[in-house]
């Protein structure tokens, strides 16, 4: 581009130069940064789905083994129990934390005394950290604790059966709030002549959420059920803190497993490989979601 | 809206706000009693009280160290990522150089590689030279926001051009245009982004549990939940979680506002 346009203009040699001077400038600002990306973020990225096929020892060496460590993961039955976990986990999250980001958008709607007040406590949840939501929550689910002193259910995180509702629960605790905010940016878009039309149409509040109200959010609920997928599907923070993955292996993750393999047994190839197949999964939910946005834009 | 309607919301509203408040209420109730026994429903009565567990906490060096780890973990990183991002936006809106439209693409696109998978290369990275048990190792990996350059460059590419080149016919060169003009222009999307840097590295919790092995390099979460394993009375562990979340909630009532605008950056939290 820079030679089209050389030669269109035909610059006179000091012009040349300094806009060669101005290419390097810009190249030197985003120099840091350029840096950090290409080592961390671009290389780490490559050499993560690369070290997949080799045997790493402890000291860094690296042995090229094929596609061995893939054919132990998928004969690997805690793989298949941990993807369980997280599909399970996933599927479980991602429409309750979205169904309860809609009723918390619909009640912080428009405009009335303390609203402001109620958008902020209902964000409070997810600024907080993961490990002191996971403190207060290990005591909510625990014996002592109100869940189990209503229900009589004992403690839910011993449980190889609540152990991942519990954990459900805490993270539609600590995500509603952003969903919240992006179905009330959504909500904030529909017309209000077209509501007002509707009320006066006759139009019942159910018919108004089912024919007016759901088809607007759609994108944005579509956008939020992929980025929750995203996350959940990476879940490990919570885990870690609350339950470890027990009882047994009935809480154990795929983040889990990978951290596992890479940070207490140190097999990095292994891990690399579960590192692998989380990467995959993600590329297949952009890709969806690149697919379903193409085809409504048409 | 009718009076009934009225009425109906304001019941859901208040429902809505004891699920979003409990645990918070819980949380500091229960870092305020004394004695071992914590059980349903007595625990949750606002009184006794008693400041042991936040004597016990703020006696304990591990506590007030992994409280400094974390100070100098945000801060730092913070203030590198607003810097550097900045001046990447900068380059990426104003200044162009070849392949920077490609460069900034492929930046945008690494978002959606799983933060998971470059774990263990950076791992060694770091290990290689050095940086275990390293601030420079705890920091260094996080500077690379995607988020904060993206969103930077779209609000410097939205400043009027008369300015820059104003500012150019003066004879300013690039550093003080950058220094004197971007950044300052730049302060509100620098606070906003600021805010959401801070708040994700005050949080963070699997890469400093990777990277700081040892005690004394822990951070407040790392140490937190390494705290669980051990026999810790539960009103300790939940008034260091009120301490650990204490400035999170004050940095949190300085910057709702923009909270509430930039509601597209809360998914920079893992």
């Amino acid at each position: 581009m820079n030679q089209m346009m050389a030669g269109a203009s035909a610059p006179t040699a000091p012009r040349r130069r300094r806009r060669h001077r101005g290419m390097w400038i810009g190249l030197a600002f985003a120099a840091p940064a350029l840096i950090l990306f290409v080592v961390f973020r671009v290389f780490a990225s490559g050499a993560g789905l690369g070290l997949s096929l080799f045997s790493v020892g402890v000291d860094g060496s690296a042995i090229w083994v094929g596609l061995t460590n893939f054919v132990r993961l998928f004969a690997d039955p805690v793989f298949w129990g941990s993807l369980g976990v997280t599909v399970l986990y996933t599927v479980l999250t991602v429409p309750l934390s979205i169904g309860a980001s809609f009723l918390f958008a619909l009640l912080v709607r428009g405009k009335f005394r303390g609203v402001g007040f109620f958008r902020s406590v209902f964000f409070l949840p997810t600024v907080t950290s993961l490990v002191v939501a996971a403190t207060i929550f290990i005591w909510i689910f625990s014996v002592d604790g109100p869940v189990s002193g209503m229900l009589g259910t004992g403690s839910w995180l011993a449980s190889p059966q609540l152990v991942v509702p519990a954990l459900v629960i805490v993270s539609i605790w600590v995500r509603f709030g952003y969903g919240m905010l992006i179905l009330l940016a959504s909500l904030n878009e529909i017309p209000e002549e077209i509501e007002e039309a509707a009320r006066l149409d006759g139009a019942r509040w159910r018919h108004q959420v089912r024919w007016i109200i759901l088809p607007h959010v759609r994108p944005a609920i579509f956008f939020l059920a992929i980025t929750e997928t995203a996350v959940s599907f990476q879940v490990f923070d919570l885990i870690n803190v609350m339950t470890g993955g027990g009882p047994g292996r009935s809480s154990y993750a795929l983040v889990m497993f990978l951290y596992d393999q890479g940070f207490r047994y140190f097999d990095f190839g292994y891990a690399s490989a579960i590192g692998a197949v989380l990467f995959v999964i993600a590329l297949a939910f952009a890709l969806v979601q690149h697919l379903v946005i193409g085809r409504e834009k048409k | 809206m009718t009076r009934n309607a009225r009425i109906w919301r304001w019941v859901a509203l208040l429902g809505a706000l004891v699920i979003a408040v409990f645990p918070f209420y819980a949380m500091v109730v229960l870092s305020l009693k004394p004695g071992q026994s914590l059980s349903f429903p007595e625990a949750l009565a606002p009184w006794p009280l008693s400041i042991h567990a936040y004597d016990t906490v703020l006696s304990d060096g591990r506590i007030l160290r992994w409280l400094a780890n974390t100070t100098i973990y945000s801060v730092v990183s913070t203030v590198i990522v607003l810097l550097i991002s900045a001046m990447a936006a900068y380059a990426f809106a104003r200044r162009r150089f070849p392949g920077s439209n490609a460069v900034f693409w492929v930046i945008i696109a690494m978002m959606m590689v799983p933060y998971h998978v470059t774990l263990i290369p950076t791992f060694m990275i770091v290990a290689e030279f050095g940086g275990v048990n390293q601030y420079w190792g705890l920091i260094v990996p996080t500077l690379a926001n995607a988020q904060a350059i993206f969103l930077m460059r779209q609000f410097i590419a939205g400043l009027p051009d008369e300015l820059f080149e104003a500012a150019r016919i003066d004879g300013a060169g690039e550093w003080r245009v950058f220094a004197t003009l971007v950044l300052p222009l730049c302060k509100p999307i620098l606070a906003t982004l600021g805010v959401f840097v801070f708040l994700w590295h005050w949080n963070d919790y699997l890469w400093p549990l990777i990277i700081a092995k040892s005690d004394a390099m822990r951070t407040l979460t790392v140490g937190l939940a390494s705290m669980q394993q051990e026999v810790v009375p539960l009103s300790v562990l939940l008034a260091g979680a009120t301490l650990s979340f204490l400035p999170i909630f004050v940095a949190y009532l300085f910057a709702q506002r923009s909270f509430r605008q930039g509601s597209s950056m809360a998914g920079i939290k893992g």
